[in-house]
């Protein structure tokens, strides 16, 4: 089979998937289904394919995804991670600019966005918009014309259209447009509809410094996704303090405030669940279940017992022409599932990297202390 | 020369002398150093032989400390923070404040005070520094006023942090972290570079500010390679000589990953000691961590600096044994804040307190091997 009708027929695999779990029963067993990616991936990614040879692993006889060696996510600023050549690219998604503005950007080359588009509305809808079908959007992002390699506008974008009613986006040329925002709120009071409210951080920092006398309240039911760091981009808030002058500033709940783990390298998302069930915590993001996350050690990467830190490290079904299975350096613990998600994960910040004990510079320093997502 | 001067000088050969005795094996306080250093270090035992022995600096000619002083200023009292530097770095540190001021107050890092510790014994013990009307004295706490100089060793947040913290008036010298690179230019052997590279990555386990960790190739993908592998044996060859001391987690942990990276994108050497990490075709350069962790690359003179130009307010150093097109490059996209090829410990800049360090170009402190 060509490459290309390989990958067309692990992506419907893969949609069947996203959509049966969804519904209560996936399709086939995650197991499979990864390593049978793995597999494709080692046929046609060469880093990939460099990795399995230098670690000894033959996919042929693993039976778990466990065996699956990931990929750092340096590995995507450093070398193309595709199935296919660039001239097939539909889209390239690149890393910040800014956290890792002294060095070359990642990227994440996709041949299609059909599997990406329906993995992240499957969970976005589940933690987002479960009881909405429609609802008015307030983006505190570029529009995917302004930021075209950005995977969180092209999500956001997604989100936007499959909701539908009308969406406002507010950075133009890189300025938070503070009193378009105080508009699109005004609106949603006057038509009494609940709001999508979408951003990141940094943007909802500069929108909170800003505010000044504008009014940012929302009707009943409105809810708030924010994301990422703050990469120098504005100044750092604890996200406990974020989370609660999100919410004084849109009058919604502090569980209607809702944050998401995203990350370029990756196909699938994270949320916290404070927003769709009850009994969630802030701080606490649910894996949908076409991911698998471990806390690995990061001297050994083996996985660790639930419950105890380590570095994340994701298999992720939607990735189905990059690398399946990814290496980050966010320390996180991961904990069992209480419902349809594959994990209950807590952020515990970027793995700090070594501290060089002489004078010469870590990488972080040079970075600036930013941190990954 | 003025009188000034030759007390300057005069302070300037206490320092020397103090190390001379540091370096001994045969005085008590080398003894002592050896002793205390493999532990407040981490370095092995050979690592702290090869330190005191070969990288503290003790000699220096006419030129080299006529050069010192010219770069120096003068200042009534001069305040030394030592901190998150190599565990020799003192002595020079000595030398330029002793050449800025007869006095001096010393302020040592916490996890490794040993060698300005001695060396302040040392100075008391041998007169030669009060004959010259010099004092060092170990302060715990930093009191500059007005017209004092202030030079901090240590990281941008630390030097940025006491750089706040001063009174007006105060001139601060900031001496940051940093790294090197090494240059390995069309004519060059690559045998022989690769020596000449391992003896700069073994000192110090690398973690001195002018420690190359990005080793550029001229050539093709292959000679790169080529390069890798001769490295990979001149590390090893000179490990089992002088070993790697221990390693933290956190520094296990970089290792570790910059090795899995390099896995995917290359070819990776792995000694019992030391990592060599190859991307024959770069499109973009990464940072290893120290340790004995050296990152090759094939590059051209263009994309070279291409690669290098993000990173040039780091690089401290330029390693070459050619002047060919590759380093002609890289000198101008990336100039050195130390010296081309110098050995050491400074990355010299300056700036007035009252504001945000202020970082201007100084002099070459001293060619390689000297002060």
């Amino acid at each position: 089979m060509d490459p290309v009708a390989a990958s067309e027929a692990l992506h419907a695999r893969v949609r069947a998937f996203v959509e049966g779990s969804m519904r209560g029963g996936a399709p086939e067993p995650f197991d499979a289904l990864a390593l049978d990616l793995a597999r494709f991936q080692a046929a046609h990614v060469a880093p990939f394919a460099r990795l399995l040879a230098a670690r000894g692993v033959d996919l042929d006889t693993a039976r778990s995804a466990e065996a699956i060696p990931a990929v750092p996510c340096d590995v995507l600023r450093l070398a193309r991670v595709a199935a296919h050549p660039p001239e097939l690219d539909a889209v390239v998604f690149r890393t910040s600019g800014t956290s890792r503005g002294a060095l070359a950007r990642g990227e994440h080359a996709m041949r299609t966005t059909a599997t990406y588009s329906a993995a992240a509305l499957a969970w976005g809808r589940a933690w987002l918009f479960p009881d909405r079908a429609r609802m008015q959007v307030v983006v505190l992002a570029p529009t995917v014309a302004e930021a075209p390699d950005s995977s969180l506008g092209f999500m956001l974008d997604d989100f936007a259209r499959a909701l539908g009613g009308e969406a406002t986006w507010h950075v133009v040329g890189g300025t938070l447009d503070v009193a378009g925002v105080a508009r699109a709120c005004a609106r949603a009071r006057e038509e009494g509809a609940p709001a999508l409210v979408l951003g990141t951080s940094f943007a909802f920092v500069h929108l909170l410094d800003a505010a000044g006398t504008h009014d940012f309240a929302l009707p009943e039911g409105s809810r708030v996704m924010q994301t990422g760091g703050f990469k120098g981009r504005s100044r750092v808030v604890a996200a406990d303090e974020l989370r609660r002058a999100i919410a004084a500033a849109f009058r919604v709940p502090e569980a209607s405030v809702v944050a998401e783990y995203g990350m370029t390298e990756l196909s699938s998302q994270l949320y916290e669940g404070t927003f769709a069930r009850a009994g969630e915590h802030a701080g606490v993001y649910l894996a949908p279940p076409w991911m698998r996350v471990a806390a690995v050690d990061p001297v050994t990467l083996a996985a660790r017992p639930l419950g105890e830190e380590g570095i994340a490290r994701f298999v992720d079904l939607a990735n189905v022409d990059s690398a399946v299975a990814i290496q980050t350096a966010d320390r996180v613990r991961v904990h069992p599932p209480r419902g349809v998600e594959s994990a209950r994960v807590e952020l515990l910040g970027r793995a700090p990297g070594a501290a060089p004990r002489g004078c010469s510079i870590a990488i972080d320093e040079m970075l600036g202390g930013a941190g990954a997502a | 020369m003025t009188e000034s001067d030759e007390a300057r000088r005069a302070r300037v050969h206490a320092v020397l002398g103090a190390a001379r005795r540091i370096a001994s094996a045969h005085d008590p306080l080398g003894r002592e150093a050896r002793a205390r250093l493999p532990d407040v270090t981490s370095l092995s035992r050979e690592g702290v032989e090869l330190a005191l022995t070969e990288h503290l600096e003790s000699e220096a000619d006419d030129a080299s400390i006529d050069a010192l002083l010219a770069a120096c200023g003068r200042a009534p009292r001069c305040h030394v923070v030592l901190s998150a530097n190599v565990c020799v770095a003192a002595v020079r540190a000595l030398a330029l404040a002793l050449a800025t001021s007869p006095v001096v107050l010393v302020r040592p890092s916490r996890r490794d005070p040993v060698v300005a510790e001695l060396l302040a014994r040392a100075l008391a013990e041998s007169g030669e520094l009060a004959r010259a009307a010099g004092s060092v004295t170990l302060a715990p706490a930093l009191d500059p006023a007005a017209g004092d100089e202030v030079h901090v060793y240590g990281r941008d947040e630390t030097v940025a942090a006491i750089g706040a913290s001063l009174p007006a008036g105060v001139v601060l010298r900031a001496h940051g972290a940093g790294f090197g690179v090494a240059v390995v230019g069309a004519s060059s052997s690559l045998e022989g570079a690769a020596a000449a590279l391992a003896r700069d990555v073994v000192p110090f386990d690398q973690r001195g500010c002018l420690s190359p960790r990005i080793a550029l190739v001229e050539g093709d993908p292959p000679r790169a390679l080529r390069f890798a592998a001769a490295l990979d044996g001149a590390l090893a060859a000179l490990g089992a000589r002088v070993p790697r001391g221990g390693l933290n987690e956190d520094e296990h942990a970089a290792i570790a990953a910059y090795r899995a990276t390099l896995e995917a994108v290359g070819v990776v050497h792995a000694g019992s000691g030391h990592i060599v990490g190859v991307d024959p075709s770069a499109r973009a350069l990464v940072l290893p961590p120290t340790g004995r962790v050296v990152h090759v690359v094939a590059a051209s003179p263009a994309a070279a600096s291409a690669m290098v130009a993000p990173l040039a307010r780091f690089v401290t150093t330029l390693g070459a044994d050619d002047d060919g097109s590759l380093v002609s490059a890289l000198a101008h996209a990336a100039p050195p804040r130390a010296a081309r090829g110098a050995r050491g410990d400074a990355a010299p800049a300056a700036g007035r307190a009252g504001g945000p360090p202020q970082r201007i170009a100084e002099p070459s402190l001293a060619p390689r091997g000297l002060l």
